[in-house]
């Protein structure tokens, strides 16, 4: 080096690059395994962090309340029970879908699918885990399996509540994932029950237009190389190398033909889509609702928790609430993701239409802090403030919530409805 | 209608005997059995001399039909390969046209279906289909084919079995319609309505369910065609409609007296940029159909062909109760058996 410099340009970060190669287009390769990927709040331009809640000080429904229950309403009055995708929850949560990144690790995991399953709230299992982690049949050993979660789950779930949604991409298709659970008889008593969903991933939040990525060591990656491009980012000498799940092709016509190819083969699961915070978020939720779907997920740009080019974490994909405001109040299932942790946030993406939100990082670093209860305080805690934050608005469900709830109200939102219609009468 | 001498039953279903022995020395079992090998000399003698070529099916292969209706394929460990046990022989019936223009083999089938399917009295885990494809025929070319092949089928067991009807208790004047009038045809769009009208509520986007087809067979006195299924209902082979995008040009053929269904079938999809597509509509990887991707792409005739399940056509025309009654070693689904 000759000491050359470049007052106000990205020095360090072109030097970087010029040391480390491709290898450079990703966070820090030391961090894998330890460090839970998303977008960095202290960068977000998420408008749902610009709202503020908007409690009215004339309060209609505290009235019906009050006549109702013939004494005031309290916040303990609030009814959080909702109907997530066709899944009854005891709250307007569920545990979103870690992926298969090793950092979320075997006992969090685990932890927080027995969590999840004591708050009787839905679950989701990711893409991948299937062809990366195994089924659980046949020999295999490790807990981190498919079935391993859902006998976690399943272990603590009271009856009638809560339910296992899981993921499909394109690779999962090879090992033909929802065939393996729609005949596996360990998966019998969620379908007979009703209580198993199947969500095709289009996408997710921190790699719009991507597939799943991890880093696997050579030994690893040798025994997924069939099922899995292999990029050698950090060099041929490396030891680690780059897993590429490929992000799969669509259209409007392949979209609703695989919803409705769900719906023939497997008449007796709910159908979620999952889609990435895309621009044309709200014609892609339309479709798949239209073509069937009980309910459609939108992972915000703020969303992930896996391994993710820094370019797409920092600058790719709409933030979740502009992606709300694109899709506004609709009579159906329209579940949200990204960096949820508190109540308000919650509140928010109800008012703007959401059913439901998903707890991804706030579920691992809960469960992280204490893998018998972390995740059972943080949902009380959560649950707390929903009680409070809706109770505020002069409102006892999360259902009635609306967009006059918060201000500034979002353009595309200004002539919506002022209320929607619960999904609890939706599914009645 | 027949049982089995002392056969398990369970939620009032027959089971097989879990005694292979038992099965194989039943009277039943062995009259039905003698009935099966005279449809398949029957069908080998129509179809040969239609000019049929009848190839040897494969059982293993890096990809297999991928199906539909939930059911799972077998893996295979092929030398540290992941291969799979057929499911139907259909991408290597469209590559078998390469050799000869009409082709047609007896093959076995191996479907882990969804556990309620054992319950239909239709579904076994493996079962066998006489497979036939045909280069350049339209749908109303090769259905006509089925036709007469059912019906050469059809007439000689009636006439050549006569003691085998008697003995299964089988009325053979039920076959009257069958032998002496022109199959049935609907659309799946009509068939749909019928339903409806009835009082079930059928997906119009999706297969006739099990109890909706159960329903029109059990109004039919002979067996019918259910033409025009909604794309979204099957797989990518099945040719798309170019005058009505999202109908296909296939069908299946149901039998009457609530038999359902004995055979699908269509004219095929062979060309490589719509198959790609179709691959991703139905939900495929298209990635893991190298060498038939490859062959498409260098050209494969335009075809039409249809698969007879020979366990169900055979449970019809012996009046049984459940198609595993048609299998000398019958495996239901999630059921383990010898």
């Amino acid at each position: 080096m000759t000491g050359l410099s470049s007052r106000g340009f990205p020095e360090r970060a072109v030097r970087e690059r010029a040391r480390l190669g491709a290898a450079a287009a990703f966070p820090a390769d030391a961090h894998y395994g330890h460090t839970l990927f998303g977008a960095d709040p202290t960068h977000s331009d998420d408008p749902l962090d610009q709202l503020r809640i908007t409690p009215p000080v004339f309060m209609p429904q505290r009235l019906e309340k009050l006549i109702e229950l013939g004494r005031e309403p309290l916040h303990t009055d609030v009814a959080l029970e909702t109907v997530i995708g066709g899944l009854r929850s005891t709250l307007p949560l569920y545990l979103s879908a870690f992926g298969s990144t090793r950092a979320a690790g075997t006992g969090q995991v685990l932890a927080a699918s027995r969590q999840a399953g004591r708050l009787g709230i839905p679950m989701v299992i990711g893409e991948n885990i299937v062809p990366m982690s195994g089924y659980g049949r046949g020999g295999e050993q490790t807990r981190r399996t498919a079935l391993g979660r859902i006998a976690a789950y399943l272990d603590e779930l009271p009856d009638g509540l809560g339910g296992v949604a899981v993921q499909q991409s394109t690779e999962d298709a090879d090992a033909e994932v929802w065939n393996l659970v729609y005949s596996d008889p360990a998966a019998q008593p969620l379908l007979d029950s009703g209580r198993l969903a199947f969500e095709l991933k289009v996408g997710q939040g921190a790699k719009p237009g991507l597939g799943g990525m991890t880093v696997l060591d050579r030994t690893a990656a040798a025994r997924v190389d069939e099922q899995f491009a292999l990029d050698e980012v950090f060099g041929p000498d490396a030891d680690r190398v780059l897993r590429c799940s490929s992000p799969g092709t669509f259209t409007e016509e392949i979209l609703r033909q695989q919803i409705r190819l769900m719906r023939n083969n497997y008449p007796r699961v709910k159908v979620w889509v999952k889609l990435h915070p895309g621009r044309d978020v709200a014609l892609a939720a339309d479709i798949a609702w239209t073509a069937g779907a009980d309910s459609v997920t939108v992972d915000g740009a703020e969303g992930g928790t896996g391994w993710a080019p820094v370019a797409t974490i920092a600058h790719s994909g709409l933030p979740l609430g502009e992606c709300l405001a694109r899709i506004g109040p609709r009579a159906d299932c329209l579940l949200t993701s990204g960096r949820f942790w508190e109540g308000s946030r919650v509140v928010k993406s109800l008012a703007l239409g959401a059913t439901a939100a998903g707890l991804g990082r706030a579920a691992l670093l809960a469960t992280d802090e204490d893998p018998e209860a972390g995740l059972t305080r943080l949902v009380e805690c959560l649950a707390l403030e929903l009680r409070l934050l809706i109770s505020s608005l002069g409102k006892y469900a999360p259902a009635a919530l609306g967009p006059e709830d918060v201000w500034p109200t979002p353009a595309p939102l200004a002539a919506a409805p002022a209320h929607r219609i619960p999904e609890v009468l939706r599914h009645g | 209608m027949t049982t089995t001498a002392d056969a398990p039953t369970t939620r009032g279903l027959l089971l097989p005997p879990a005694d292979p022995r038992q099965h194989l020395t039943s009277p039943t079992t062995r009259t039905v059995l003698r009935l099966q090998q005279h449809m398949l000399a029957a069908a080998r003698e129509y179809l040969t001399g239609a000019g049929f070529a009848e190839m040897l099916p494969p059982i293993i292969g890096p990809v297999t039909d991928p199906g539909g209706r939930g059911s799972k394929q077998v893996d295979v460990d092929f030398y540290g390969h992941k291969y799979k046990l057929m499911t139907s022989a259909i991408l290597y019936k469209q590559a078998s046209l390469l050799a000869f223009p009409k082709i047609f083999c007896i093959a076995p089938n191996v479907r882990l279906e969804p556990l309620e399917t054992a319950n239909t009295s239709r579904h076994l885990a493996e079962f066998h289909q006489i497979d036939v494809e045909m280069a350049g025929a339209s749908r109303d070319q090769i259905t006509a084919v089925l036709e007469e092949l059912v019906r050469h089928i059809v007439s000689r067991v009636v006439t050549d079995l006569p003691e085998e009807f008697a003995a299964l208790g089988r009325d053979t004047s039920v076959f009257t319609a069958l032998l002496n009038q022109a199959f049935g045809r609907r659309t799946h769009a009509e068939a749909v309505a019928e339903l409806i009208g009835l009082g079930h509520p059928q997906n119009p986007d999706a297969e006739i369910d099990w109890e909706g087809e159960a329903l029109l067979s059990g109004r039919a006195a002979q067996p019918f065609f259910v033409t025009d299924y909604p794309k979204g209902s099957r797989g990518f082979y099945d040719r798309e409609s170019a005058q009505d995008p999202g109908v296909l040009r296939n069908f299946d053929l149901l039998a009457p007296e609530g038999y359902g269904e004995l055979c699908s079938g269509s004219e095929r999809e062979y060309d490589y940029a719509r198959i790609v597509t179709r691959m991703r509509e139905t939900g495929e990887n298209p990635a893991k159909y190298g060498w038939y991707l490859k062959l498409v792409r260098e050209g494969i005739p335009a075809s039409a062909g249809f698969g007879i399940g020979v366990e169900r056509f055979t449970r019809y025309l012996a009046g049984l109760d459940s198609a595993w009654q048609a299998n000398a070693f019958p495996k239901l689904p999630g059921v383990v058996s010898p």
